[in-house]
């Protein structure tokens, strides 16, 4: 299996791509390739790897502070399934390239269309009519060129579940019913993934991640919740869903990355007031 | 005293003049000392069968869970969209 050279000979071999600041090493981006390219290692390898020596690609310096190496490490190694590449879906997805995640699959079935515009991450005027989840694989590789991305232009469903499953560290359930939201909990328990949950509606918006509770979600809708609401009741926009998108996207970091469990709590994002209040929902 | 309701998305088409920032101060009738939350929301005219979540003083209850006095008690629609 292919891997780099001690530090110190790695170092030297890429010396004119780095930047030295007191105890802080960054690479850039061609010395990234450029490791690559003599080793074989995929560039995520390379990155994963370099962090674990505390060597900070620079696209992630000023992450410092915020996460550690290590943990930016973890999360260039996890797959995590994003359901929906909608308003949370897009969001949830542009986030996680940024953080550093290195393996995403995209799942998703629809097309954008000019009312999306308000508030999807993803769409603009160039990719109306286009399936979401290739617009959002490309778009993310736009940003991220190193990053795994598989798009799925599939409604999810107990059938194509358990193989989209296999292998993901996180589900981010980014779909647009309480019951749809319901049967991946189930399924992704099935498999033994953890679901971070997402919803939207107005200015309000809905996040939690309880890895140990078994169905979190169901437990906060533990009644009969039937397809989509019509009319006004699910409009919302940009700013709800951009921050509840960070809610989940941080949820998630706090346990791959920092090992720490946001049990029983309920974020509830209100941008009418603006307030952000943990609820403690029945476990 | 009084107990306040606050109400998440849809609820607040249901209360003409509702105030997000303020939400809504209900007293309790002459000799009460309690009231369900079912109840509660019955009052101030909020369908129970919209009501899908419900929080007194940010722990989840349920309709028939008693809401007394200087309580805070919010009210959940499905909240589905992505």
């Amino acid at each position: 299996m292919a891997s780099l050279p001690d530090t110190q000979t790695l170092l030297k071999a890429i010396e004119p791509f780095l930047t030295r600041r007191a105890d802080e090493t960054d690479v850039s981006r061609a010395g990234i390739r450029l490791l690559s390219e003599k080793t074989g290692m995929t560039e995520r390898a390379v990155m994963a790897e370099l962090l674990s020596r505390d060597l900070w690609p620079e696209r992630f310096s000023r992450c410092r502070g915020a996460f550690s190496a290590q943990s930016l490490s973890r999360l260039l190694s996890a797959r995590i399934l994003v359901a929906g590449c909608g308003g949370l879906g897009g969001h949830v997805a542009e986030l996680l390239a940024r953080m550093g995640a290195g393996n995403l699959v995209l799942c998703d079935p629809d097309r954008f269309e000019e009312s999306n515009l308000n508030r999807q991450h993803f769409c603009t005027e160039k990719t109306l009519g286009r399936l979401k989840a290739e617009a959002c694989r490309e778009g993310l590789l736009e940003l991220a060129s190193y990053m795994n991305v598989e798009a799925h232009a599939v409604a999810l469903d107990e059938s194509n579940l358990p193989s989209l499953l296999r292998g993901v560290d996180a589900v981010m359930d980014c779909l647009d019913s309480v019951a749809r939201k319901k049967m991946l909990e189930h399924e992704a328990e099935k498999a033994g993934v953890p679901c971070v949950q997402g919803s939207v509606a107005r200015n309000e918006g809905l996040a939690l991640f309880d890895s140990s509770f078994a169905l979190p979600f169901s437990r906060v809708y533990p009644g009969e919740v039937s397809g989509n609401l019509e009319g006004t009741a699910m409009n919302t926009h940009v700013l709800t869903v951009a921050g509840t998108a960070t809610l989940m996207v941080s949820l998630l970091m706090r346990w791959l990355c920092m090992n720490k469990n946001d049990g029983g709590k309920l974020f509830h994002l209100d941008l009418s007031i603006p307030e952000l209040e943990p609820l403690s929902f029945s476990v | 005293m009084s107990i306040l309701i606050k109400l998440s998305t849809t609820l607040r088409d249901m209360v003409p003049g509702y105030d997000p920032e303020t939400g809504l101060s209900v007293s309790l009738e002459n000799g009460e000392e309690s009231v369900t939350a079912g109840d509660l929301a019955a009052r101030i005219g909020i369908p129970l069968e919209e009501i899908k979540i419900i929080m007194i003083n940010s722990r989840q209850s349920e309709l028939d869970s008693v809401v007394h006095d200087g309580d805070r008690v919010a009210y959940f629609p499905a909240v589905g969209g992505g």
